[in-house]
């Protein structure tokens, strides 16, 4: 293909939405791998118990509140 | 040489940013749903083959249909907390 198309800003920007919902994705398959371990203990019923969806949403804002604290600190 | 390339000059094609993305987008979609199916035989594996027979048992089969389902609802429920509370 003609080289100079892979410099187009349009493609660029393109791309750059690309990486960042691939990156949001990762991280939702990451931490429903990792909340799901935490939180379905027993045997997948055919709903989930109100404490099993309550700790999958909690597992998930902790992550983000844990997020934070990292970088806060980082940053110091 | 004319402007026209022919089929056996082996000049490729000009792509467009439309082909380009159609085609990105396409591989992601298949790479999440390939990583997606691993997942998920990962986890049923673990949760619902506990101790394996010569054969897949009805409660096997019937713990295996409900924890694709709690999965999904899983992934669901993760996405919905990430993204209806922002600090």
């Amino acid at each position: 293909m003609d080289p100079s198309a892979l410099n187009s800003p349009e493609l660029q920007n393109l791309l750059a939405q690309e990486k960042e919902k691939a990156m949001i994705s990762e991280m939702i398959s990451k931490l429903t791998s990792s909340c799901w371990d935490k939180c379905i203990t027993g045997s997948p019923g055919s709903k989930f118990s109100s404490s099993e969806a309550n700790c999958l949403t909690n597992c998930a804002q902790r992550y983000m509140d844990m997020s934070l604290v990292i970088m806060k600190r980082l940053h110091q | 040489m004319d402007s026209f390339s022919s089929p056996s000059s082996g000049s490729p094609p000009k792509l467009s940013t439309d082909d380009i993305m159609t085609q990105l987008r396409t591989q992601l979609e298949q790479a999440y749903a390939e990583e997606f199916l691993e997942t998920v035989r990962g986890k049923c594996f673990d949760k619902c083959i506990t101790k394996p027979g010569s054969s897949l048992s009805g409660s096997e089969s019937s713990c295996i249909s409900r924890c694709i389902d709690r999965y999904m609802e899983a992934t669901g429920i993760i996405g919905k907390a990430l993204f209806n509370q922002r600090h």
